[in-house]
Parts: C-alpha cells; structure tokens; sequence
C-alpha cells in the first residue's frame, strides 16, 4: 500500500515535470507565420504557393526533419531563426511580431500547424 | 514484489529527474518557473479529462463537475434557446423560428442544421432543452482547431470512424475528443467561426463580413482582427458575461450616443458597438468627421466593401429554378469560370459577389421579420424577409451598410405565407435528395406546425444583413467623394443635403447665366470699344 | 498733359495683389468641390479652399486694420455725384472718345460707380460668403453655438449664390480695368503705385 502511494506519487511528478516543462505547441502562431512569411514569399518566387494539404503528415515530417529548402541549397531552419525574422521584420508584421520567439518553439508551432493541415490531417487547410 | 515497486520508483524518479534536469540547472539563474500565461487551469493536469470519452454529454459531464453553473448559463442564451423576444417588436425570433431566404427554415432540417447548436441531439421538436450534459462545451472552447459537428447529426460529434450518409461510401473521420477536452481555452476567431463564417450553409455564404478569411486575417481585411497585429478574437468586442454574448442582429445597436465604455458605468450599453472603445468623437484631425458620425453609422465609411478576403458571399439566391435534372435524371451543379458553383438542381441558381459595395439604408435598429404566421402578398416589391426600421428624421437612425441579399423563394399563394420546406435529411421527401417540392413543403409545413394548401408558388425575398465585420485600415476608409458625387454611394438616401449630391440645378443655372452674361456684356462692350475706337 | 498720382499705396497693392490671388485660388477650388469640373479632386479642394480661406481672412483683419488707421475707409462711402455721369460714360461715352467724367485724386481714387460696386461687395457679396463659409467650416458646432434651425442646405446655397456673384464681379471688375484713360492705366496703377491722369 505505502509502496503503491510512492508509485502513483512518483508517476504524477513525473506526468506533472514533463507536461510542465515540454513545449506545447502553438499551431496557431505556425498557422501565422506560415501563412505571412512562408507563403508570402513562396506566392511570388516560381515555386508558388505550398498547401499544406499538399503533403501528408509523414511527409512534412520528414521534410522538417531533412531539413532541405528550395532542394538543400539552405535549410529550412534558416527561415524561422530569429536571425532571419530580424532581417526581414521591417517589412514583414509577423517576423516583427514574433520576433522575440525562441527558433525551437516557432519550428514547432509550424510543425504542429503543418501536422494538422496535411492531406491525412486533422483539419487539411490551404494557404488562405 | 518490492524490488519490483522499488525499481519502478527508481525509473519513474530518474525520468522525472531527466525532465527536470535543464530546470534544475536553470535554477541558478533568478528565472520563474515556466508557466502558460494565458490560463490559471491547465486542463491536460485534470483527472476527469485524462480518459476516453464516447460522445460529447460526456465530455460536458466532465465539465460540469467543476464548472457547475456553466450549463445553467447557456441554457438562458440565444445560443441554447434558438428564440429570441424581441422586445421593440414582440415578435418571437430566433433560428428555430424565423425564415430566411438561404436556406429557408430549420423546422424539419434540425439534423442537418443543428451541427451549429451548442448542444448534442437537437433532431426534432423532442429536444430536451433542460438537459445540461447535452450542452456542448468544446464548440466554443476548443483550441486544437479539430473538433467537428458534422452536418446531418444533430449536433453530435463522431468518435468512431462511421459511413455517413449510410451507403455513401464516404467516411466521417472520428476527433480525439479526450485531446480536445485537455486542451479547453477560451473562444476565438476559429471556434466562433466553424459556425459564423458559414452561416447559410458554406464558407462566407450568408454575411459577407464574416468568413474563414478572418480566421487568420491580414491587416487590409480586418484592421482589429490582423493575426500580426491587434489580433481581437470575436470576443473582444463581443464581450460576454455569464456565457451571455453580446450583440444582436435581432436589436442592433444602430445608433450609440454613450460614448467609450469605463469600467463600472451602470448604463455600459453594448460592448459590441464602435462607440464602446472609439468614443462618439474619434476623428482627432479631421473635427468635421465627428459631425458625419453623428448621422453616419462608422461603418458605412470604415467598411468600404464586404467579401474582401478572397472567399466570395452569396448575393442571390433563385429557389424557382431549382429541381433540373440532366438525361440521366441526375442532379446538375454548374460552376463559373472561378470554380464556384452558380447553380445546383437542389437549390437553384446562385450568383456570388467578392468586394462588394454595401448598398445604405437609414437604420434605427428595429428590424420586423416577416414570420411564417405574416400573410404577404405578391406584388412588384420584393417581401422583406427583415424590414430595416429607419428614417432620416426619427432621432434614432444612422446611415448604414447593409448586404441586401435577394431571392425568390417558395411560398403558399393560397394561405398567402412563407414556407418551411424540408431540405436537408437522407429520406424521401427531404428536397436536396428527391427534388419534389410538394413532398418537402408538405412535410416541412407539418413539422412547423403550420397551415399549407397545397399549391406552390414563388415570391421575390430580400433580406438585409447590417455589415460590422471586415473593417478597413484608415487610410482605407472611403474618401469623401464617394458620397460628394452625383450617382455616389449615398445616391438613393433621402432626407439629408450631401453638398455636391444636391447641388440645386436652378440655382446653378441662374449662377452660370449671370456668369455668362457677365462675359457677353464683357465682350460686347470690349468689341465696340475696338470697332469704336478704329472709327475716330 | 499729364500728371501722375500716387493712388495705391505699398499695403494696398499687396492686398489687392494677394486677395487677388486668393480669390481666384478660391474660385478654382470652388467650383472643383462644386464637382463643375476635376483638378484636385473633392477632398484636397475643400483643404486648399479651407486654406485659402482662412489666409483671406487673415489678410481681411489686416486690411481692416489698415483702412481704420489711414482713414482709407472713407474711399468707400457711396456717392450719387456723378453715378450717372459714369453710368453714361460706360455706355455711351467710351466709345465716342468722351473724356472720363471722373477726376481721380488720392483722396477720391475710387469712381463713383467702383465706390457703389466695391461697397457692394463688401457688404453684400462679402458678408454673404464669409458667414455661410465660416458656418460651413464650423457644421459641427452649430448645436454648441444654438443654431439648432440652420440647414444646411440654406447655409450651402447661400454660399453658392455668393459664388456666382463673386465670380461676375471678378469678371465685370477685370474687364473695367482696362476701361482707364488707355487700357493698361489702371492696371499699371495698381502695380505701381502711380496713375497717370489726364
């Protein structure tokens, strides 16, 4: 009994440690950034603009996970770092407005909206 | 058994201790602990949501044994209710009431339409409106953007994988209702959406203002909405108390003489108007904007076109060339050059609208529908479905925009009243699957409870909706000329001088006769002074 | 044969002048915002008109002041001597050759007849514009200021038949300029300071 109440302790401190402190993304702010700074820019070059209903989950997975953009001649990183949001903030209101955002969160509010809005998602979106 | 307990322990304090790890090393920094900013309740913490759930009622149990007023709250909104008591008017309105020229009615289409009540299993007049667990929590609350009420079910939502309509081959795919109860918050633009934005039955179709474009708006559609700016959800404006949102499209506001909103003021009126952050004089450069504002609604000038977020808005509706079958007898849907549909055989011809210029009307918020119970008549007019109250000398009105959506509808030309077919449902007389409008009105009348006579006819409809939404950066406001014009926007608005609309052509007449034989007598007397002068 | 006269002094050619201008700048944003034609579109005319206006008014307060402290008011009250004399002159006279009945002295600079016209606009046309312009500019204070009954429409109108008045004078007033002992020797005059008189 005594043993059983140390367990269910310690497996709550541990439910309690890990949800406190992983980040919980926001697809929200993935869902503005995409849409301001991937698209925006992706509208007007060749490629055009990229659904996210375009690619299944495991795809956009793997496509972060390589991170390779425009075929590997940069990374895909690259465009949600801090250094880049602060390059472009002048004329870019959501690279202003997240400017101050920690690259790892931002990266995985994108994934979380990416995620939800594959072709097999919750919810497959568009880029409007 | 106990070193089977104790190494469980042991593994359970060395993952906790990983987890922590990088928190513990920043404790030599005088860091606070990391902590969501946006709720005092973090929901996934809960042991009532750390469970499977089978179906909505369950999820609003859960709800409820903490938050146990909240079904008590909802039950007195229009949002429950679906009827409203118009006190200006002592009409009975609502969604369960009123007819429309969209869709018509949801009297015998409560599975179909009522995926946007928030309540589980409104399918007919049976609906147990005391029912708390039936009151549904997450279409409000929901974060994840997942959470769905397919249409056809009354309001439930899927948890299994199903074939819907049986037979169709088509799968609704179950949500994680357990996920989406953990991560409860408050409303947004997208939970206020899923139902608003597709008012009418499909993206931007019945307001215009409202549309999936605002869920993550730029700037340029919604100057208070921008997701990289002010970024307002619904409920900045509407604020609400007691789960009781404010604003009405039954009582607008039309005219808001209170000024800006503090805090505590007893007579606060409606949060939701201009005046309740703007104040009644906000134009700070421009003094003479203040005294249009006294008759001119902000909107008219601030929401310069409607349907600007790329998704069009339905402008008309032609119920009377519904029911075409091509060869094979299958239903037609035709499309225009853009992809939208203009017409299917269910529902007739539509035509459809992006940017639209509002058309204006004095408007003094009192709006009489035209019930199922009015007799009309069909003449050269249109039948307002809504009758705009208003008129430039009442003391109450303001020039308004409004989206003026026309239509032609069946009507009873016997008992001479709208009618309230049945539209939507996988069963013989439902209109969308057989295309027979005796079956449908028949049963629709009878679900209603109202008279019909069995002859069918249509009758031209038009209904105005008042545009709030969709407000314009200043410097896109309308400039003066729009209205400073002969055949500007306020061309047809009686009651009032607009300089230049009204110029007075007598008195320009005269003006420019005097002037011109100013420049005769000018000439003349110049010409004979030369001949004369030549002369000596 | 002829003498000259120092008619217009350094003040008066500037007002002239600049009011001159202004009224003409007026007139062309006038009947822009009247929508009679296009240059500057309705809302920048009725800036520039709001401008316009008020530099005339301040040019007016100094004009006032002026006219009070030299006395030069006093070449403004009317006269029947010789308004027939004058009228006769314009109509007949002109063109036979007549002498000008009117010999102009710095104390007299002023004709009969321009002394009845200038009067006229000055209380007439004058007024007519200024108080419908001012309650114009100042629409949404009218309910501060009591005037709970003005109309617009009236207020506009007002301001529109000054319009016209203002716009047949300045037409009647350039023409007769040339109407001096030789064409140009009133207009010299009013750049000059200086008429020639027979």
């Amino acid at each position: 009994m005594k043993f059983t109440n140390q367990l269910t302790v310690g497996v709550a401190l541990s439910l309690l440690a890990s949800a406190a402190f992983a980040y919980d993304a926001d697809w929200k702010r993935g869902r503005v950034y995409y849409r301001s700074v991937c698209t925006s820019c992706h509208a007007v070059q060749p490629v055009g603009t990229i659904n996210p209903s375009s690619k299944t989950k495991a795809e956009w997975a793997a496509y972060l996970k390589g991170d390779k953009h425009a075929k590997g001649k940069d990374t895909v990183k690259q465009y949600v770092s801090k250094a880049y949001r602060a390059s472009i903030k002048s004329g870019n209101k959501a690279a202003e407005k997240f400017a101050a955002v920690p690259d790892q969160e931002l990266l995985d509010d994108i994934a979380a909206f990416l995620t939800k809005g594959a072709k097999d998602g919750d919810a497959p979106a568009s880029c409007n | 058994m106990p070193t089977f307990m104790r190494t469980t322990l042991a593994l359970c304090c060395a993952g906790w201790l990983a987890a922590t790890g990088p928190v513990l090393a920043d404790d030599a920094k005088p860091e606070l602990k990391p902590v969501k900013l946006t709720t005092t309740a973090d929901h996934t913490k809960f042991k009532e949501l750390q469970q499977v759930f089978n179906s909505g009622p369950e999820v609003t149990k859960a709800c409820l044994r903490c938050h146990t007023e909240a079904a008590g709250q909802i039950h007195r909104t229009k949002h429950w209710k679906w009827e409203y008591l118009n006190p200006q008017t002592g009409q009975t309105l609502g969604k369960k009431t009123v007819v429309n020229n969209f869709c018509i009615s949801v009297a015998s289409n409560e599975a179909a339409c009522n995926s946007c009540h928030v309540g589980y299993g409104w399918k007919d007049a049976s609906f147990d409106f005391k029912s708390e667990e039936n009151v549904d929590c997450l279409a409000c609350h929901d974060t994840t953007g997942n959470y769905k009420k397919p249409s056809g079910l009354a309001g439930n939502v899927v948890t299994k994988d199903m074939e819907f309509p049986p037979g169709s081959g088509k799968i609704l795919k179950a949500i994680d209702l357990s996920k989406i109860a953990q991560k409860v918050g408050k409303s947004s633009r997208d939970t206020c959406g899923a139902c608003h934005f597709n008012g009418g039955g499909g993206d931007g179709v019945k307001h215009g203002d409202l549309d999936s474009s605002m869920s993550a708006p730029e700037k340029e559609v919604d100057v208070h909405m921008d997701a990289t700016g002010l970024d307002f959800t619904c409920a900045t404006c509407h604020k609400t108390s007691s789960h009781d949102v404010a604003g009405s499209r039954y009582t607008p506001t039309a005219k808001d003489s209170k000024g800006a909103h503090l805090r505590g003021k007893a007579d606060n009126g409606n949060p939701a108007t201009c005046v309740a952050c703007h104040d009644n004089a906000p134009h700070k450069k421009e003094a003479r904007l203040n005294q249009h504002a006294a008759k001119i609604a902000c909107q008219t000038c601030h929401i310069p076109s409607f349907a600007r977020g790329g998704i069009a808005t339905k402008m008309t509706w032609d119920w009377s060339t519904a029911g075409q079958r091509d060869a094979e007898g299958k239903h037609i849907t035709k499309k225009d050059a853009k992809g939208r549909i203009i017409y299917e055989s269910r529902k007739g011809d539509f035509t459809l609208g992006e940017n639209v210029k509002p058309e204006y009307v004095w408007f003094n918020g009192q709006v009489t529908y035209t019930l199922i119970t009015d007799k009309i008549e069909k003449t050269g007019q249109r039948t307002p479905i809504n009758k705009i109250g208003g008129s430039p000398s009442d003391g109450k009105s303001m020039i308004w925009p409004m989206k003026v959506f026309r239509g032609s509808q069946p009507y009873d030309p016997v008992n001479k009243t709208l009618v309230t077919p049945h539209t939507a449902g996988n069963d013989d007389t439902g209109y969308w699957k057989n295309l027979d409008w005796d079956k449908a009105i028949a049963v629709g009348m009878n679900t209603s409870g109202h008279p019909f006579s069995g002859k069918i006819d249509f009758i031209k409809t038009e209904m105005s909706w008042p545009i709030n939404h969709m407000v314009a950066p200043k410097e896109k406001a309308l400039g003066c000329v729009e209205c400073h014009s002969k055949d500007g926007r306020l061309a047809g608005i009686p009651g009032i001088y607009i300089p230049v609309r009204d110029n007075n052509k007598l008195l320009d007449t005269v003006g420019w006769a005097i002037v011109f034989l100013t420049l005769l007598g000018v000439f003349g007397h110049a010409t004979l002074r030369i001949v004369t002068a030549r002369r000596h | 044969m002829s003498e000259r006269i120092y008619v217009f002094k350094l003040f008066e050619r500037f007002w002239h002048w600049s009011q001159a201008g202004l009224i003409m700048f007026l007139m062309l944003t006038a009947f822009d915002i009247h929508g009679t034609y296009t240059i500057f579109g309705f809302e920048k005319a009725v800036a520039y008109h709001t401008i316009a206006a008020w530099s005339l008014i301040g040019l007016w307060v100094f004009a006032i002041f002026w006219h009070f402290t030299t006395g030069e008011w006093k070449q403004y009250i009317p006269t029947t001597e010789k308004v027939m004399a004058m009228a006769n002159y314009y109509l007949f006279g002109i063109f036979r050759n007549a002498p000008h009945p009117f010999k102009l002295t710095q104390l007299r600079k002023h004709n009969p007849l321009q002394r009845l016209a200038y009067l006229a606009i000055m209380v007439c046309v004058g007024p007519l514009i200024w108080v419908t312009g001012v309650l114009y500019l100042f629409y949404d204070n009218w309910a501060a200021w009591g005037l709970t009954a003005l109309q617009l429409e009236w207020v506009a109108t007002g301001h529109i038949i000054g319009a016209f008045m203002m716009l047949a004078f300045l037409i009647a007033h350039v023409y007769l300029t040339t109407a001096g002992h030789t064409p140009m020797a009133h207009i010299k005059a009013m750049i000059t300071g200086w008429e020639e008189v027979d």
